[in-house]
């Protein structure tokens, strides 16, 4: 049985992640990614006018594909287009939960593409970022 | 929706700040360890000898952090909340390369919520365009 998700299971509609899995957003996870993306923008050192410690908008790199990691294609997928919304950022101490669904299958020049749609959610339901992921898929052995 | 060319110290035209990032192959080790992508494409070098790039490259979620550095020094408020990206990823990052990233303003259209500009964003390693598409942000400002 292989450790991968097979293009051939997949089927335009299906709810990619179920269960839908959890992602914390933790103050070691957010000073790891702004370190790894050298990013100072200055509105990430300070609390917002509620109080929130914010993170950075592109930390949906991380929670989306963290989402998507439960259920992996194999080694050598490639990122094609990203589309993003963000609703706002998300706030440490938050609990994210990132469903997403398959929303076309298809082939262009030999190779296998995958366009999945996701929405990420807090823990009170409340709508953090949506967004579409378009992935040439790995070639399976 | 009205299409305008100005709007309260925006313009259609402006140029965006530009970024200047090296990438190298500790970057992008960090960027996996942080993130937790560790596809072997991107951090082992042997398995990216038998892949069609022939040597590692980097995420392109890598690259759109850079991206989203430029739009958060730009507008942060509209792009933090509410921003809208669109884009391809057009070709690859090795290490090595230094990302430029672009972006100019080519359209401002009033919405019944509010005031929009629409950003042309390319990223660039010398001449050759790795990033390319744009991003949506509000600019009239918050409700208080």
């Amino acid at each position: 049985m292989s450790d991968y998700v097979k293009y051939s299971s997949m089927s335009e509609g299906d709810d990619f992640l179920d269960p839908v899995p959890s992602f914390e957003v933790t103050q070691e996870r957010v000073e790891k990614y702004i370190k790894s993306t050298n990013d100072g923008t200055k509105q990430l050192t300070v609390k917002d006018a509620q109080g929130n410690t914010v993170a950075p908008p592109m930390l949906a790199a991380v929670y989306v594909i963290d989402a998507l990691r439960t259920r992996v294609g194999p080694p050598g997928g490639i990122h094609a287009k990203q589309q993003f919304k963000f609703h706002r950022p998300a706030y440490i101490g938050e609990t994210l939960f990132t469903s997403a669904q398959v929303l076309k299958l298809y082939e262009r020049k030999g190779r296998n593409y995958v366009e999945m749609t996701t929405t990420t959610r807090n823990q009170e339901g409340e709508l953090i970022t949506s967004g579409m992921i378009t992935r040439i898929w790995g070639k399976e052995a | 929706m009205t299409q305008l060319q100005a709007y309260e110290g925006y313009s259609v035209g402006d140029q965006l700040d530009e970024i200047v990032q090296s990438v190298d192959q500790s970057m992008i080790n960090a960027y996996a360890d942080a993130s937790g992508d560790i596809n072997p494409l991107h951090i082992d070098p042997e398995f990216a000898k038998t892949t069609f790039f022939g040597r590692t490259i980097a995420h392109g979620l890598l690259t759109l952090a850079f991206v989203s550095r430029v739009l958060s020094a730009w507008n942060w408020h509209g792009w933090a909340y509410g921003g809208d990206l669109n884009v391809s990823f057009l070709g690859p990052v090795y290490p090595g390369d230094t990302v430029r990233v672009s972006g100019e303003i080519d359209l401002i259209e009033k919405r019944e919520d509010g005031v929009y500009a629409r950003c042309k964003i390319v990223c660039h390693c010398d001449d050759r365009t790795v990033v390319k598409g744009f991003a949506i942000c509000k600019i009239s400002p918050k409700e208080t």
